[in-house]
């Protein structure tokens, strides 16, 4: 390493004090605000179960009742709610877990791990919600079709099944794209060093 | 208590800080990532001061925060800065009496450094700053000997990039 030593006694030598900042100076910096990634993930996922979970809001509950209770999918609407809700809490307590364990004095790769961790699970969050509104979707065609099976035509048959097909897909594709984009976007970066890290290790 | 925790981080820091100030210039390029990155540095610094039980001296844990908030934390800066880039910015390295040579071996030093990805960068860094393999490899997370092999491929291509 003979050509690097030359380099090294340069680094060695360089002076120290060019940027030097006061203690002043080093107070008013660590009180200032943030914008670390840890910080936007926990607000994204923060807003991501709000806004989830405020969707019923723009919702009539009363006529969406009535229209359950003429479908026969009362029971079904009941049980998959409560089954939702739990599951709901149980992906908070999980996201409050896994991102109080992050910490910047771990190791790089634990560091890493533990953010993406965090991301993942409201990305699994995210994924349980577009499935339970995939199959929602998919139970209210069924019993439509069911309730009102003699007054229909073939061609409105295929036509209601193709209408929902398409909607659902665009909903879950369109939440799919903007959710690549958000987080492809915000952890680029962090990615790409995760993978060059654990290639060293592989 | 919280005053004295304060102060005594104050104080630290400011000892340290060119621990700081080295990351800064070698994983940015231009003075105002520069600032960016040293300020979310000396926040995450303070955060978690209250946690560090000083069973580590405050410069090795420094290096190990500075150096995660480097690779995994920091967001490029969004504003830009029209003139400056590493040529200039590799940097304004000198105001004191110095040797002509070492400044230009620096320069060039820190124009190479520039060009690794951010790991090959930490490993260079902490070998620059005589680290031994046992505190690089728990810094970064990786096995003491491929800590060591992938470190002579950064040398390598360290080396390359200093002597075409």
């Amino acid at each position: 390493m003979d050509k690097l030593e030359k380099y090294k006694k340069a680094w060695d030598n360089q002076p120290e004090d060019v940027n030097k900042i006061s203690k002043k100076e080093i107070y008013k910096l660590s009180h200032s605000k943030s914008s670390s990634i840890v910080k936007w993930i926990l607000f994204i996922g923060i807003l991501e179960f709000i806004v989830f979970n405020s969707l019923y809001m723009f919702v009539d509950m009363k006529e969406a009742y009535i229209e359950y209770e003429r479908l026969g999918l009362k029971g079904f609407v009941f049980w998959t709610s409560i089954l939702a809700y739990g599951i709901l809490f149980y992906f908070l307590y999980l996201f409050y877990v896994n991102y109080k364990a992050i910490s910047i004095s771990d190791s790089t790769k634990v560091l890493m791990t533990k953010i993406l961790k965090t991301r993942k699970t409201v990305r699994n969050y995210v994924l349980f919600n577009l499935t339970y509104l995939g199959l929602t979707m998919f139970a209210f065609t069924v019993a439509s079709i069911q309730v009102d099976f003699n007054d229909l035509t073939n061609k409105q048959l295929v036509l209601t099944i193709i209408f929902m097909l398409v909607a659902t897909s665009i909903t879950l594709g369109l939440f799919y794209l903007f959710y690549q984009l958000l987080y492809g976007i915000l952890l680029k970066k962090l990615n790409k060093n995760y993978k060059e890290l654990s290639k060293i290790d592989d | 208590m919280q005053k004295d925790l304060e102060d005594k981080f104050l104080k630290e820091f400011e000892k340290n800080q060119n621990i700081a100030h080295k990351i800064c210039r070698i994983y940015t390029s231009n003075q105002a990532a520069h600032n960016d990155l040293f300020q979310e540095i000396t926040i995450q610094l303070w955060k978690n001061y209250p946690k560090f039980r000083g069973d580590a001296k405050f410069s090795t844990w420094m290096y190990r925060v500075a150096l995660n908030t480097a690779i995994s934390l920091y967001r490029k800066s969004t504003r830009r800065v029209k003139t400056q880039d590493i040529s200039d910015v590799a940097y304004k390295i000198s105001s004191s009496p110095y040797d002509d040579t070492e400044e230009l071996q620096l320069k060039s030093l820190y124009k190479a450094i520039h060009k690794l990805n951010d790991i090959d960068k930490a490993l260079i860094f902490l070998y620059l700053e005589d680290k031994p393999y046992k505190e690089i490899s728990e810094t970064l997370g990786i096995s003491s000997v491929n800590a060591r092999v992938k470190m002579n491929r950064a040398k390598e291509k360290l080396k390359q990039m200093l002597n075409p």
